[in-house]
Order: structure tokens, then C-alpha cells, then sequence
């Protein structure tokens, strides 16, 4: 997902590795009481605000953004979760609602779920496992924006064309007297499991969670919302007496979360009176943040991202290799990381270094030479020439989210160098990717970028460069094209329930995708974690791969 | 064709002459040499006009600068570069993204931005952005709004009711908004008017927008004076003597008006600099990369704490800019316009 649009989400070392670790024999002793931190003992109690663009909605189905996700995977819970520890281990899956991981079928199309007894939700009533089926309607009725990977189970496609609240998803049978859910799936998807831990699946009760937007309905996780003001304020208190093993219950009793200009969240923070902020602190404040406050600040490759220049490879000039490939070998990444504040990775890698365990592999030598080292101009120049469209007047579509303007310039100052005739467009951030990504825009090159929704590379690679991808209008596959390699991978590969088994396939599909040039991949970007004085930064900062940060892990000194 | 000073002069410039002390016989002189003579005495307005023509100078001056002082152009990108101060060596832009400050020498007077891009340079030919908006949108509003004026206030009737309907619409809406709304509306796409194409990157779309926004603001009194004038003896006469529509309004009337359109012309320049500044603030106006003053404070103000200077030079610019137009524009009006005078003197 785009990093504005950003997401659930995150970064993975050791993803499903861990499928097949059950939820009691994975949690450790802190979990039960407070999650796990990385050394001491958390402290118990006591009260933080935290500053926040919010959530861009409160209903679990219909958010999208990594703020919402941040605070809302603290009030739902899916049927299997992600493990709420510090580090690459966050990104393992965990039984969460569920007493265990699912059955898979030996087809690997029919997943069986089975409810821990007794579940009650914070307004009392009992979790029921016909929930589960009448949240993922009201996910494929409302349209959320997950609700594309709902897609895969038998009969969602017929429920959306019905377009009627009631009507029956055949591939979900739910038991209400023994707990069962039985989901099957149109083909096997290595992704569905890490799909049905996002927030957007999380079970809630039938009776209380309308077929339309809402923002009172009851969960079940380690904290209960409080929405003082949609667009000011929320709080979050801690669900008394939840225990679920292996879902932390939360070291902080109340976090209040308000609504602050990044500027002045910085400035908060640095003043302690906000004790974290969920952005990166602005670019004017971020080399004082680092020099001065290097005690409560720390970056992180959280969440697994790429950032890259799209060409669109039914245009002229990226029509032709040559074009695209000059284009790699100018760029220079250490110009980009100094426009991204020192928060940029160099690397030519389309997935990023945190999928190292499912398929991740540095392309080392790089095609197109050392992305941390100086570009290749003359070389880049010499293609453009080959290429016969020196001189071509091309226009770099960017938005003005910061500092994309910058980002772009960068790359127009550059392909004028190569002997393009460059020009530029910004679009509001709102509609910018959805105007490139329709076909009639001839979007000729441009700024983009991809978080992670789930630990899997075929969350990256799909929607960016498949031919399914170039189907759906807008498109996230600017290119407009596919390469017929990556279709074949996804096809053979996608299908695997465990990535890390087919870590080297995916590896060199992602080879193929650099040395075809099918973008222009200068890095990762990191994100940071801003702490007050007030808060444990040593023993609790809650980074983590999924979340970005896990609030229940957070505590104070 | 008749110019007609005689009503406004026989009473207004006698009691305005007599204010200022003087009791100077002004008889023979002709309306235009009595508003110059007023505006030469008032030296605030000569010592701001002065002021706006060296800052448009400064700026007309921009390219002799980057190429013979800065070295560079107003896009240069120099991300990577270093510069020697006091034989110490620089980054442009360090590796955790501070761009360099003030240097006070021919390199980076004034530092750089986020992307190694020279201030100085980018300040004077986004000043060159801002006046050349300016001044082009003012003709431009004045042009329209005689046109429409005129005709409301000359045929009445239905022509004038559709005429000042559409004014009122424009002039319903907020300035800022009605140029936020049809700056991005057209920022994508572009206009396309019959053969006529502009490019939504141009720099022609905010100079449409803010002339258009513009002309209720002088539309409405070309109009009411056009009503006052047509009643005429001097337009009665050239009716007598045969003298169509067309030939009235623009040799009997349209010279009647020349003292509104001089007192309004720095006026309207200075609120179209302002209101392009504001649009292009907003991200409605001038498009990145190409500067303008208010393109620059934009792309400051992410850095306002770590780089005021950012912010606060094209600002300053602007002011000056606006603030001598607009003083300016006072001493103008009082010279053209006597009775304003001694309207504030009778406050």
C-alpha cells in the first residue's frame, strides 16, 4: 500500500516461519501480562498522550492508514494475529481469537478455524463464529480497502456482485454451537492467512455492526476507544480482565491520542508534553531531533517499504530498455538519501532488505552499479543515445506530499543531465495515485512507493507489477505492462503457504524485476520512534514490523 | 471626443489645491499636469515608486546573476556539492538533509534549499514569476472590466442585468477560494478554449485566474461611472451629431475614465502579486519547480524552525513589493482623485 494510504503493516524477517508455532507455546512471560520488551521489566500503569495525524476512519473494515491500524489492532482482535513482540518477530502469525492456528487442507483451499470458548466481547455479549462470516460481508459490502484480498474466498466475488447485506458467501461455514469456521478458498493463496490478520478481519458482533460506516463498534482486544472527536481526540482504556495468551494486555492504563501538525508534535515531544508521535519528526526538526535527542529517538525499517520511479513502458521514451535502463544508471541514491534527511537505505532491490527469510537476497553486484555509490552519467547518457530519444521532452508526475516535490525535481534535474528535456507535474497526494494510475493520464515516468499490507512478497510484486494488476482501473502497476517473468513467478510461487520454502525463487524474481529495469529502485526508507523523557525508550519502544509500533508495548520509566 | 474635467475640477481641485496651502492659480492647466504635479510632491509615494522599480530591476537583473555571480540557474539541483568558505569545505546539503545557510558570498548568498537549489537566484527570478503575473494579470483585468463595464453601464436594460449577474457571481465567492478552485481544476488538464490550449503547468493559468477574479472589483465602478457619464451633455451632443454606440463609448466615454484605470492599475497589480502568492502558496498558482515568492515561502515552511530564512526572505520580498505598490497606489489616487483627499482631510 502507499506509505500516505500506508498501512498495516509490516516488515518480516521470520514471518511464516513461525506459522506452525502454537499461540501457548509462543508467548512468553511478559505477554500475558504486558508483551514482550527488549531487556527489563515493564512497568505497570499510568497514563501518555500521544500526538497523531489519526485514524482515517475508526471502523475496523474501512481504514487504511498505519495510524488507524496503530491504535485499532489494540481494540480488535482477528482470528489469528500477529505477535505483539519488539523486532523481527512481530511479524509472526499467532492464534488470536482462534484457540489455534488454522487447519490447512491438504489442497491447501480449506482453512479450519476453531473460536477459544467463552469470548466476550467489551460490551459483554459473546463472540460468536458467525461473526467472523458477517464481518468479511461487511468488508466486501463496504468496500474497504482490504477487502481485495477477502476476494480469494469461494463466493465473495457473487456476494459483491449481489450487492445485497444478506446474501450467503458459500466458501464460509460458521458453526455458532461449537465454534468452527470452515473458509474455503477458489484457489490456494499463500497470502489469505496473513490477510485475515489485518484489523479489517477482526471479528464484531453481527447485532451491532451495520452495513454502513460506523464508529461505535464493540471489539474484543487489550484496550476499549473512546472517540471523544472523530477528528480530535480519542482514548483508549484497558480492557479490564482481557487475557488472551499471547496477546499482551497492555502496560499503559490510558493513552489519550490528539490531533497535532507534525511540526508542532515535534515540538511536543521534544517539550514532553506529548510522549510519542506516530510521524517522523518534519524535515526542519529531524537533524536536532537526531543530534540532540539521540537518547529517545531511534529509526527502524519499519514498515518494510520500496521506493522507486515508475516508467510507464507503453510510452515513449521507457517503451525501449535502453531509456529505462540509463535511467538506473543515473540515478544516485545518495543525492535521494540526503533529500529524505539521512532516512533512506540505498539499494536496487524491489523487496525490501527485511523480507531476508522469504525472499530478500541483495543483488549484489547491482546491474546498474553501487546504489550507495556515485551514477554511471556517461553510461546513462550513452543509452539515451542508443535508445534514439535524446532530446524527448518527458514530464515526471510526482505529489506534494514532503518531500516528494523534492524527490521529483531531483529526477528532473537528472534526466535533463541524460539528455532528456524534463519537465514536472505535481498532483495533490489525494487523487495522485489514482490519476497515474489510469491509463489515460500517459503518466510517462514518476515518484512512487509501496508499503507492506502483510509480510509476503507477493504483496509487493503483485499489485506493482502484474499483469492483474495492469487490469484493474486505476492501477497500482504504472508501468501499464507486465513482465512476462513475473507473471510466471507469481503464478508458480503465490500459491506457497510458507514464502521462506520458495525464498530463492522469489529472490530471483526479484533479480529479474531490477535487471529488466521495470522501475528505478533507489531504496528504503526509515521510519523513526520519538519518545518524551517520561517514557521507558530502553526497555519498551514497541517497535515492531506489523504496527510500526505496538502500543501495548509501550511503558513508562 | 471630449475629456470633461470641467464638473470634477470646478470643485474639487480649486478646494484640493487651496488644502494644501498653497493658493497657487491653477487655471490653464490641463487635469493630467495637475494630478502629476500632486503626485511629484508627495514624496512617500515617489520614494515607494522608486522602491518597486529597483525590486523589479533587482529581479530583470536575475539572469546576469546566477550566470556571472551564483554560477548555477534557478533548477540546478546541487545535492551533492560542497563550496569553500574561509578555505573551509562545505556540503550544499549535509548528508542528514541541512542545507546550507547564508553564505554572504557570491555562491549561496542567501543558502540553499532542500535540494541544493541556490536562494538568491530562485528569489530573483521567482520575483520576475510574481511581477511578470502581476503585471500581466492587471492589463488583462483592466481590459475586461472596462469592456464589461462598459457595456452594462452604456446599454443598461438586459445587457447590463446579465452583465452584473455574472459579476455578482464571481464576486460571491472568496477571492482565495474562487483561485484555489479553478487553479487546480485546471492545474491537470489544462484549458482548452476552441483552438486555444494552454498547458496546465503554464504560467498563462494563474494569469487567466487572477484576471478574471479581478474584474467585478473594477467592472462595478467603470459601470456606475459609465451610468453617470452617459447622461452627459457632451454624449448628448455626439448623439446629436450622429455618432453610434461604439463611437461614443470609446471616444467619448472611455477617456472620461482614464483617471479610474490609472488610480486602480498599481492597486490591482499589487492585489494580483498578492493573491499569485497566496495561490501558489497553496499549490494553486505558479507550479514547482518553476519559483515564484510565494512557491518559496511554500516550500519553507516545512524547515521555518531550522531555516527561517527560507520563509522570511521571499516574504520580505513580497511585502516590499506590495507595500510599495499599494503606497503607491495611494499617491496615485490622491493625485487623480482629489475629492478622496479631502474627504479623509473632512474625517
Amino acid at each position: 500500500m502507499r506509505k500516505q494510504a500506508s498501512a498495516l503493516a509490516v516488515a518480516t524477517l521470520v514471518a511464516i516461519g513461525a506459522i506452525g508455532v502454537s499461540a501457548c507455546g509462543s508467548d512468553d512471560k511478559s505477554s500475558s501480562g504486558g508483551g514482550s520488551t527488549s531487556g527489563g521489566e515493564a512497568k505497570k500503569g499510568g497514563s501518555i498522550r500521544i500526538g497523531s495525524v489519526l485514524p482515517d476512519s475508526y471502523d475496523p473494515v474501512l481504514l487504511q492508514t498505519i495510524q488507524g491500524n496503530q491504535a485499532l489492532q489494540l481494540v480488535y482482535t482477528g482470528l489469528v494475529t500477529y505477535k505483539h513482540v519488539e523486532g523481527a518477530a512481530g511479524a509472526e502469525l499467532i492464534p488470536g481469537l482462534a484457540e489455534a492456528l488454522p487447519t490447512i487442507s491438504a489442497d491447501r483451499k480449506t482453512y479450519t478455524f476453531k473460536l477459544r470458548p467463552n469470548l466476550k466481547y467489551s460490551v459483554g455479549s459473546a463472540v460468536k463464529a458467525s461473526d467472523f462470516e458477517h464481518t468479511i460481508k461487511r468488508l466486501l459490502f463496504l468496500g474497504g480497502p482490504f477487502s481485495s484480498f477477502s476476494t480469494v474466498i469461494k463466493g465473495a466475488v457473487e456476494y459483491q456482485k449481489a450487492e445485497k447485506a444478506d446474501a450467503d458467501i458459500s466458501g464460509i461455514t460458521a458453526d455458532d454451537a461449537t465454534g468452527e469456521i470452515k473458509v474455503e478458498l477458489t484457489a490456494p493463496d499463500g497470502k489469505f492467512l496473513f490477510a485475515i490478520a489485518l484489523v479489517s478481519a477482526a471479528p464484531t458482533p453481527a447485532a451491532k455492526s451495520p452495513f454502513k460506516r460506523s464508529n461505535s463498534m464493540p471489539g474484543l482486544g487489550p484496550y476499549t476507544i473512546d472517540i471523544k472527536n472523530p477528528t480530535r481526540e480519542f482514548v483508549l482504556t484497558k480492557t479490564p480482565g482481557f487475557d488472551i495468551p499471547g496477546i499482551a494486555n497492555g502496560n499503559i492504563d490510558t493513552i489519550t491520542v490528539v490531533k497535532e501538525t507534525v511540526t508542532k508534535m515535534t515540538q511536543d515531544v521534544i517539550d514532553n508534553k506529548l510522549d510519542y508521535m506516530t510521524e517522523d519528526p518534519t524535515g526542519g526538526l529531524l537533524p536536532e531531533v537526531k543530534a540532540k535527542y539521540s537518547n529517545r529517538f531511534r529509526m527502524d525499517p519499519n514498515p518494510p517499504n520500496t521506493y522507486w520511479f515508475f516508467m510507464n513502458e507503453t510510452l515513449k521514451p521507457f517503451d525501449k530498455l535502453e531509456a529505462r535502463q540509463a535511467v538506473n544508471y543515473a540515478i544516485d541514491s545518495r543525492a535521494l538519501q540526503r533529500i529524505f534527511g539521512g532516512r533512506l537505505q540505498p539499494s536496487c532491490n524491489f523487496l525490501p532488505p527485511a523480507y531476508a527469510r522469504i525472499g530478500y537476497k541483495k543483488i549484489d553486484p547491482c546491474p546498474y552499479g553501487d546504489p550507495a555509490g556515485p551514477p554511471n552519467l556517461a553510461k546513462a547518457r550513452e543509452l539515451v543515445e542508443k535508445s534514439g530519444y535524446k532530446g524527448m521532452s518527458v514530464t515526471v508526475w510526482g505529489n506534494t506530499k514532503d518531500p516528494r516535490p523534492a524527490i521529483v525535481d531531483y529526477l528532473r534535474d537528472t534526466l535533463n543531465e541524460i539528455g532528456f528535456k524534463a519537465k514536472t507535474k505535481l498532483l495533490d497526494q489525494q487523487v495522485y495515485f489514482g490519476t497515474i494510475g489510469t491509463k489515460k493520464t500517459n503518466a510517462q515516468i514518476g515518484f512512487t512507493d509501496w508499503y507492506q499490507d502483510f509480510p509476503h512478497p507477493a504483496d509487493f510484486i503483485e499489485p506493482n507489477l502484474s499483469a492483474k494488476a495492469v487490469e484493474s482501473t486505476p492501477t497500482f502497476n504504472f508501468q501499464f505492462k507486465s513482465n512476462p517473468k513475473i507473471d510466471a513467478g507469481l503464478k508458480k510461487l503465490g500459491g506457497e503457504a510458507d514464502p521462506a520454502t520458495v525464498a530463492d525463487e522469489w529472490a530471483e524474481l526479484d533479480r529479474a524485476i531490477i535487471e529488466d529495469a521495470n522501475g528505478a529502485v533507489y531504496g528504503n526508507e526509515l521510519a523513526s520512534s520519538f519518545f518524551s523523557e517520561r517514557m521507558d525508550f530502553e526497555n519498551c519502544s514497541g517497535v515492531h514490523p506489523v504496527y510500526r509500533s505496538d502500543w501495548s508495548l509501550f511503558c513508562l520509566k | 471626443m471630449a475629456i470633461e474635467p470641467a464638473a470634477e475640477l470646478a470643485t474639487a481641485v480649486p478646494e484640493a489645491i487651496v488644502a494644501e496651502g498653497g493658493g497657487t492659480r491653477v487655471a490653464g492647466l490641463a487635469p493630467w499636469r495637475i494630478a502629476l504635479r500632486r503626485l511629484r510632491r508627495n514624496r512617500t509615494a515617489l520614494a515607494f515608486g522608486a522602491l518597486f522599480v529597483v525590486i523589479a530591476g533587482m529581479c530583470l537583473a536575475a539572469p546576469i546573476y546566477a550566470e556571472q555571480v551564483a554560477h548555477t540557474d534557478q533548477f540546478k539541483n546541487h545535492l551533492l556539492e560542497q563550496i569553500t568558505i574561509d578555505g573551509v569545505k562545505r556540503d550544499v546539503v549535509s548528508p542528514s538533509g541541512v542545507a546550507i545557510g547564508p553564505t554572504y558570498t557570491g555562491r549561496f548568498l542567501l543558502g540553499a534549499d532542500g535540494n541544493g537549489r541556490d536562494i538568491a537566484v530562485r528569489l530573483l527570478y521567482g520575483g520576475r514569476t510574481s511581477l511578470m503575473i502581476g503585471l500581466s494579470a492587471a492589463p488583462l483585468t483592466m481590459l475586461l472590466a472596462i469592456v464589461v463595464g462598459m457595456l452594462a453601464g452604456f446599454h443598461r436594460g438586459w445587457v447590463d442585468a446579465i452583465i452584473s449577474r455574472a459579476l455578482e457571481i464571481i464576486w460571491s465567492f472568496p477571492v482565495v477560494l474562487l483561485g484555489v478552485a479553478l487553479g487546480t481544476a485546471l492545474a491537470l488538464g489544462g484549458l482548452k478554449i476552441g483552438p486555444l490550449q494552454i498547458d496546465g503547468e503554464s504560467e498563462l493559468i494563474p494569469i487567466l485566474i487572477i484576471a478574471v477574479i479581478y474584474v467585478p472589483y473594477l467592472a462595478r465602478p467603470v459601470r456606475g461611472q459609465v451610468l453617470a457619464l452617459r447622461e452627459k451633455e457632451f454624449v448628448e451632443a455626439a448623439r446629436a451629431q450622429g455618432a453610434g454606440s461604439l463611437r461614443i463609448m470609446f471616444s467619448e466615454i472611455l477617456p472620461n475614465l482614464s483617471s479610474t484605470i490609472v488610480v486602480f492599475f498599481p492597486l490591482i497589480v499589487a492585489n494580483a502579486i498578492l493573491l499569485e502568492a497566496a495561490l501558489s502558496f497553496l499549490g494553486a498558482g505558479v507550479r514547482p519547480p518553476n519559483p515564484s515568492w510565494g512557491t518559496m515561502i511554500s516550500e519553507g515552511v516545512d524547515r521555518i524552525v531550522t531555516g527561517p530564512h527560507l520563509t522570511i526572505v521571499p516574504g520580505i520580498m513580497l511585502v516590499l513589493a506590495v507595500l510599495a505598490l499599494n503606497v503607491f497606489g495611494d499617491g496615485v489616487r490622491d493625485a487623480f482623485d482629489p475629492r478622496a483627499k479631502v474627504r479623509v482631510k473632512h474625517r
